[in-house]
């Protein structure tokens, strides 16, 4: 993008995560996916970019969505796509990640996107292989195409993302989406409020740039622009991390009532799968300010944005 | 056979001892020891002009893993022995945790036997507290203790039963014998990989809590008061551990403390990218933390400084940081790792070097660890200042995961003896 005096140029051989992204890259980023996720909505072919490239789907757990979307936009910019859900091949047989890894090398994929239930799997990943790497969710760590599709989602309905406040409310410990969530909104100018209970609010969130971390989800909620829910995990029921649904519905749980506390246009999002009736009422999920299915459709076009980027055959 | 090494800077911890000399060896031990600029000594079969080295007894390291038996292919007794020697260790205690556990009289003298068969360095086993280290039933450690087990630990597998802690603690007492133990709390730490903190919640690896080895070092330190055991706390890894042990002692328990010599090196922030090398038990911590064990070092409230060799083969580390194993090679790299204190934090050579020679002698009761007549002729010729840098595929351990591959370290041991014979040469190595 031409700016004065200097071009940009998107450099980076892989995407592993927010951290260690420019503002003027995400910027980038969103740009593209805004144009793919436009000419996807006037019902046009995106230009084959990925015509003779090989993407693999890598996904060491089980998630449908993200690796649909995946192979989805792979498709549309033309790409050959393989999906490889390894969570019942032959990891389980004592085959490590990196031995994984060398095997589809050798085959020589052009990009290899993954999930792995370890943090810094997509690391370790980039490091043995000569493709590009695009990280899909590693451990607790981060989900950058989540973080960007978040952040393109709040851009498009409020028009900027510098300057709004954005509460973020729930296992915030255990989630990657906080992770790379907060720091993608926190490098474009958002304001960024934690929420969560006690338990699974980490220490040290003011280093991926949130404004405040805090258990009182009320107080957060006043002035804010968008809202921000996340998926409770019901293991977190087991080991003390918290007393019962109910009572974290209680305190955590987005009401209608509770939502008259933000700002009367607040935009609702949950990057799902949803828990109805523990982290949000079904009425506000389904209701007017809930952008959580243009969430989905935006995750296409970023992740279109990113394979272009880091594997179209025109640059 | 006799040996006069001149020309040397005599380095004895145990005596302060920092002045130009010679040592004259015969038949194993130090039979002479001659301050001041003085020739080789005029009985002497063989002289060596040490050229001004530093002349130093050797290291006596607590804590050492071997994979034999069981894991031969981590490491086995000759090859730590090759890289203890080569990084100065002269003698060194190998912990139970084997396949099988050394938790039985046959295993001990195999361990002596073997060692004595293979082994460049002096070798000392140390028995299982109980057995398979299953923390459940007592091992015999009276047994063991006459088969010559110099300490008695359950090594990686802190004992989780306090009352089967105290009952062993109470038996052990009774045999004289000599108690390490880790102190963890593993309700705490169970799931943890690294330090815990800001680091490890912004990378998404979970954290292991200072609280629990407080918490497992107070617990230790009460039972070995109640029941009158000597006890080494093992591997200390904040300053605040040291301060429940220091007023343990302050009522005149017997409770000594060891750190690792990686622990003094490294803070959290080395884990880096997901370095499974940073990986080990009781993790790096942070800077502030770590400048305490040193200050700690400095004021000589730690015993024993402790390479925590633990030999981990590629298969176990080329993985997710969370799945890799815990453990770093450390036998080749802890004088260098103390010399680093030396030149860069201004802790004194003598105060360097005792807590890895008279110290732990003293606690184990070895005549080594110092120069004094009639002692045993372990010795190190070394530079303190003599840069390396640190290569992996150099180092000698048949595993080389150790966190300092690709440093560049300070101190380099350029001759090893042991009971008089050179084990190791510094030209010489391949």
């Amino acid at each position: 993008m031409p700016m004065a005096g200097y071009t940009y140029s998107f450099d980076h051989a892989h995407l592993l995560g927010i951290e260690g992204l420019h503002p003027l890259d995400i910027t980038h980023i969103l740009d593209l996916a805004d144009r793919y996720a436009d000419a996807t909505r006037a019902g046009q072919r995106a230009d084959p970019v990925l015509t003779g490239r090989t993407v693999v789907n890598l996904f060491f757990e089980n998630s449908t969505r993200t690796m649909s979307s995946f192979e989805i936009a792979a498709k549309r910019l033309g790409a050959d796509v393989i999906n490889m859900p390894v969570a019942n091949s032959s990891v389980k047989k004592g085959e490590t990640l990196i031995d994984t890894a060398m095997t589809l090398n050798a085959m020589k994929p052009d990009v290899l996107v993954i999930r792995h239930s370890a943090s810094g799997g997509a690391k370790l990943l980039s490091r043995k292989v000569d493709c590009a790497v695009i990280n899909a969710g590693d451990g607790t760590h981060e989900h950058p195409t989540q973080g960007l599709l978040d952040v393109l989602t709040i851009r498009r309905n409020k028009g900027r993302v510098e300057g709004l406040k954005v509460v973020i409310c729930g296992d915030i410990a255990h989630s990657r989406v906080a992770r790379s969530t907060t720091m993608a909104l926190h490098l474009l100018g958002a304001e960024v409020h934690l929420c969560g209970p006690k338990t699974l609010l980490p220490p040290g969130t003011d280093t991926w740039g949130a404004a405040s971390a805090t258990t009182d989800f009320d107080a957060a909620l006043k002035g804010a622009d968008v809202v921000m829910m996340l998926r409770l995990q019901m293991e977190r029921m087991d080991g003390a991390f918290l007393p019962s649904r109910r009572e974290y519905f209680r305190y955590f749980g987005l009401t209608q009532e509770r939502l008259a506390l933000a700002l009367p246009d607040a935009t609702v999002m949950h990057p799902g799968p949803m828990n109805r009736g523990i982290e949000i009422e079904s009425a506000i999920a389904d209701g007017p300010r809930s952008v959580i299915t243009e969430q989905v459709e935006m995750g296409v076009a970023v992740r279109e944005a990113v394979l272009d980027l880091l594997a179209g055959t025109h640059r | 056979m006799s040996l006069s090494i001149h020309n040397a800077r005599l380095l004895d911890p145990a005596t302060g001892l920092d002045e130009p000399g010679a040592i004259f060896i015969d038949k194993g031990k130090i039979k002479d020891i001659a301050k001041g600029h003085s020739g080789p000594h005029s009985d002497a079969k063989e002289t060596l002009d040490a050229g001004g080295l530093c002349l130093a007894p050797g290291l006596i390291d607590l804590r050492v893993k071997t994979g034999e038996p069981g894991d031969e292919q981590k490491e086995t007794l000759a090859t730590a022995s090759r890289s203890a020697v080569a990084g100065g260790v002269t003698s060194f205690v190998v912990m139970p945790d084997t396949r099988p556990v050394v938790d039985d009289v046959a295993l001990v003298r195999f361990i002596i036997e073997q060692a004595r068969k293979t082994a460049k360095a002096r070798i000392y086993p140390s028995g299982a507290l109980t057995v398979g280290l299953r923390g459940e039933q007592m091992a015999e450690i009276g047994l063991m203790a006459d088969a010559e087990a110099i300490i008695f630990t359950n090594g990686d597998m802190p004992i989780a039963n306090a009352s089967v802690m105290k009952r062993v603690m109470a038996y052990a007492a009774s045999r004289n014998a000599l108690v390490m133990s880790r102190p963890d709390e593993r309700a705490l730490s169970g799931s943890g990989v690294m330090n815990s903190g800001a680091l490890a919640a912004r990378i998404g690896l979970s954290g292991i809590p200072p609280e629990a080895e407080w918490i497992g070092a107070a617990r230790d330190v009460m039972l070995a008061e109640a029941t009158g055991c000597r006890l080494v706390v093992d591997q200390v890894s904040t300053e605040r551990t040291l301060q429940i042990i220091a007023a343990a002692r302050g009522r005149g328990a017997k409770i000594h403390a060891t750190v690792a010599a990686h622990t003094l090196f490294f803070n959290e922030r080395d884990v880096g990218d997901y370095l499974t090398y940073c990986k080990v038990n009781p993790p790096f911590r942070d800077e502030e933390t770590r400048q305490g064990l040193i200050a700690a070092l400095k004021r000589r409230e730690i015993d024993a400084v402790v390479s925590a060799h633990d030999p981990q083969p590629p298969e176990e580390k080329r993985l997710p940081f969370g799945e890799a194993a815990f453990g770093a090679a450390g036998l080749e790299t802890t004088l260098s790792a103390l010399m680093s204190l030396v030149n860069d934090a201004d802790l004194p050579l003598l105060d360097a070097l005792a807590p890895v020679t008279c110290r732990p002698a003293d606690l184990l009761g070895l005549p080594q660890g110092r120069l004094k007549t009639g002692a045993p002729a372990d010795l190190i010729l070394f530079n303190p200042g003599k840069p390396w840098l640190c290569v992996r595929e150099e180092l000698r351990s048949r595993s080389t995961n150790s966190p300092f591959d690709g440093r560049r370290l300070q101190g380099r041991v350029i001759r090893t003896l042991v009971g008089g014979e050179t084990v190791f040469e510094y030209a010489a190595a391949g």
